[in-house]
């Protein structure tokens, strides 16, 4: 084989990406133990994980530079290091969205006696979660059939979002929620966006796949 | 929209001897576009580029067969006026083979060639082709020194500008930058680009990355084969073929 020192750079940049993404997938993971069990020593942890996703996103992105400047790629490999680079920028903003939702359940006084769905809020913990997952092995296995799905499981979490987010603004309106649960209200709001937006990434990464394996440009959302 | 279709070849072959080195060559080649061809060393790009304006005719034993229709004729039609075709279509070469003569007669030429001996007629024709060939400011001044003080550059745009001079209609180059240094090479590509609006122009190039930048499309050539002629952007991006993918990728072999 030829190219033997250009054809490893390339494997280091992919496992570095998926490093990354099973860096945003430990933080997805702590934030939703932290949010099941109220371990705010958990939540802390996930606000200073995101140091480590943002040094994988500035070393992977000069690894790309550096592959692009000096190897002049083509074809599948130019594909590769164009999905890297836009992929990290999902990871990255996954690592921000976890740290944002930990930034919330601090600040919150636990528990809040409402009556909205634990379930329906376990079910949009779950499927985010899941699909984190998938994104990540979408692009370590080229798997381009379970890329395809994520906009049909997108708009089940979006329809979970909407759901939460009226069931919880329902109990403000209807004066259900105490008073002084108000803001912690606010708060699972923004961690239920957050949760939502974390899905609209993973969606991102699996066009990104699609891309990278078949050449074509498609927008699942 | 459709391309305007410049040169169509059906179903070329070549023959020296018993090998044989274009096989069932087919494509179209756009109009006012540059056409890039790559591929390995022997694979038949040059012989193929060759064959567009019958040079190849100068080799013992070659046997062709299929058709290059040009203008509505077949170029390999045995009653061609291969003097008059190589007027329309022109070539340059990688070596810059300037006639040991000055600046101003490597130009004149080939219009005198043709007939025409007229010294204002002669004067305009200079100066527009080394114009066109981006050449004149630098020897406008010193047309009757001799074209081998030029250097390598220069001397391949004076090359451009003497196949200019006889008013082609396409122009082919056979690795035209090779022996050229790196700023040299983008006046050249520079060129190519001005040059592709009033012409069609077809580039045999080892360098993928030249490719990349100058032509509209590429064909990529293997042991004789054609095997992929796609728009540019969708052959590095995207090539259809395996062949196509390992040979831009240099994994080949």
């Amino acid at each position: 084989m030829v190219r033997i020192k250009y054809v490893k750079k390339l494997e280091d940049l992919q496992e570095n990406v998926i490093k990354m993404g099973n860096s945003a997938m430990r933080s997805i993971d702590d934030i939703t133990k932290a949010l099941k069990t109220n371990d705010s020593t958990l939540a802390k942890k996930v606000i200073t994980n995101d140091d480590e996703i943002d040094k994988l996103d500035k070393l992977i992105e000069s690894q790309c530079m550096s592959l692009l400047a000096l190897e002049q790629p083509m074809a599948g490999d130019l594909r590769v290091i164009a999905t890297s680079l836009k992929m990290i920028t999902d990871l990255e903003r996954i690592g921000d969205n976890a740290q944002d939702i930990a930034e919330e359940m601090l600040v919150m006084d636990r528990p809040i006696r409402v009556a909205v769905s634990e379930e329906m809020f376990d079910e949009m913990l779950r499927n985010v979660r899941s699909m984190v997952a998938d994104s990540i092995k979408t692009y370590a296995q080229g798997d381009v059939e379970k890329a395809r799905t994520f906009k049909s499981r997108d708009d089940d979490i979006d329809s979970l979002y909407k759901q939460l987010v009226n069931d919880f603004l329902n109990t403000v309106a209807d004066g259900s929620c105490p008073p002084e649960s108000v803001r912690d209200i606010a708060s699972i709001i923004f961690i239920i966006r957050y949760l939502e937006r974390i899905a609209d990434h993973a969606v991102n990464i699996g066009c990104r796949v699609i891309y990278m394996v078949e050449g074509e440009r498609r927008y699942l959302r | 929209m459709d391309k305007k279709i410049k040169i169509s070849v059906k179903d070329l072959n070549l023959y020296f001897g018993s090998f044989q080195a274009l096989k069932h060559i087919t494509m179209d080649i756009p109009e006012h576009e540059v056409t890039a061809l790559i591929g390995p060393s022997g694979c038949g790009k040059s012989t193929f580029v060759k064959t567009l304006n019958r040079m190849n005719d100068l080799v013992d034993g070659v046997k062709i067969t299929g058709e290059v229709n040009y203008n509505g004729i077949n170029l390999l039609d045995r009653n061609t006026d291969v003097v008059a075709l190589r007027k329309e279509i022109g070539m340059v070469f990688q070596k810059p083979n300037p006639f040991p003569k000055s600046i101003y007669d490597n130009i004149a030429y080939g219009p005198r060639v043709h007939g025409i001996h007229d010294k204002k007629r002669l004067d305009e024709i200079v100066e527009r082709s080394l114009k066109h060939a981006a050449l004149w400011d630098e020897v406008s001044d010193r047309l009757h020194e001799s074209a081998l003080r030029l250097s390598g550059g220069q001397q391949q745009r004076l090359c451009i500008a003497r196949l200019l001079a006889v008013g082609p209609d396409v122009l082919l180059m056979d690795e035209p930058c090779s022996a050229l240094d790196p700023i040299a090479t983008a006046k050249i590509e520079d060129l190519i680009w001005e040059l592709k609006q009033e012409y069609t122009i077809i580039i045999v190039t080892h360098n993928m990355q030249q490719a990349a930048r100058v032509s509209q499309s590429t064909a990529f050539f293997l042991l004789g084969e054609m095997i992929e002629f796609s728009p540019t952007v969708d052959l590095f991006e995207r090539p259809k073929d395996s062949r196509t993918e390992d040979y831009v990728t240099g994994k080949f072999g």
